[in-house]
């Protein structure tokens, strides 16, 4: 799958399984490789920044999607502290299909090399759950911020 | 008892799912090293939490090792 993936696109995979387990996630989801691409230097995490979307601003959001989710429930709870796990979290089906979606949206283009900016497109193709909601909870219109990702790609 | 609202949007319902799932999840991580640390042994906390030892093992001797915690081997 990541033969066709450039230097920068791969160590956006790499960088989010970093993130995640700093985070404490037992699974790497989509929104790690979020976190991952606002931390480059380059176009790519220029234009999620210019929307607010430095890694402050993604924690920001995440915060508050999941504290609503919660309070729909009933329930507030601070995030709970614990020693790391020592085991590399794996792949959850939210990253995989955010990287699938990557390798549709360089499909649709006709790009041959798979690059950052398609990383975050494939993110941003999906409709519901964790990133959706986070973004529109910070008020992000997740179409626009597409458009603005694919004229850097 | 507890009163658990119903979330009037489906997608809050669902994400309530989400949120809580990984909130289990941290929530045992920090309660079963909290358990460790105080002395509790595997059988123990396995009893408190419904598993096998040998799950509970699994899932956490690693990471407690590699953060110093003693552990009480019975």
């Amino acid at each position: 799958m990541f033969n066709r993936f450039t230097k920068d696109a791969r160590v956006i995979v790499r960088d989010a399984v970093e993130i995640a387990h700093e985070l404490g996630a037992t699974s790497v989801e989509a929104e790690h490789l979020l976190f991952a691409a606002a931390r480059q230097r380059d176009p790519v995490a220029e234009t999620l920044r210019w929307h607010g979307l430095d890694e402050d601003g993604l924690r920001h959001a995440l915060d508050l999607e999941r504290e609503r989710s919660l309070a729909a429930v009933g329930i507030s709870a601070a995030r709970p502290a614990f020693a790391p796990h020592v085991s590399k979290p794996d792949f959850a089906h939210s990253s995989k299909a955010a990287l699938e979606g990557a390798l549709r949206a360089a499909a649709e283009r006709k790009d041959t090399r798979i690059g950052t900016g398609h990383v975050v497109l494939g993110v941003l193709r999906a409709r519901r759950g964790t990133v959706p909601r986070a973004l529109g909870l910070v008020d992000i219109d997740q179409e626009e911020l597409a458009t603005a990702i694919s004229a850097v790609t | 008892m507890i009163d658990l609202a119903t979330p009037e949007d489906p997608a809050d319902g669902l994400a309530a799912v989400v949120a809580l799932r990984r909130l289990a999840e941290q929530l045992e991580a920090a309660e079963v090293e909290r358990a460790m640390r105080t002395g509790w042994s595997w059988p123990e906390v396995a009893e408190a939490l419904g598993v096998t030892r040998q799950a509970v093992h699994k899932k956490h001797a690693k990471r407690l090792i590699a953060a110093g915690v003693e552990l009480r081997r019975r």
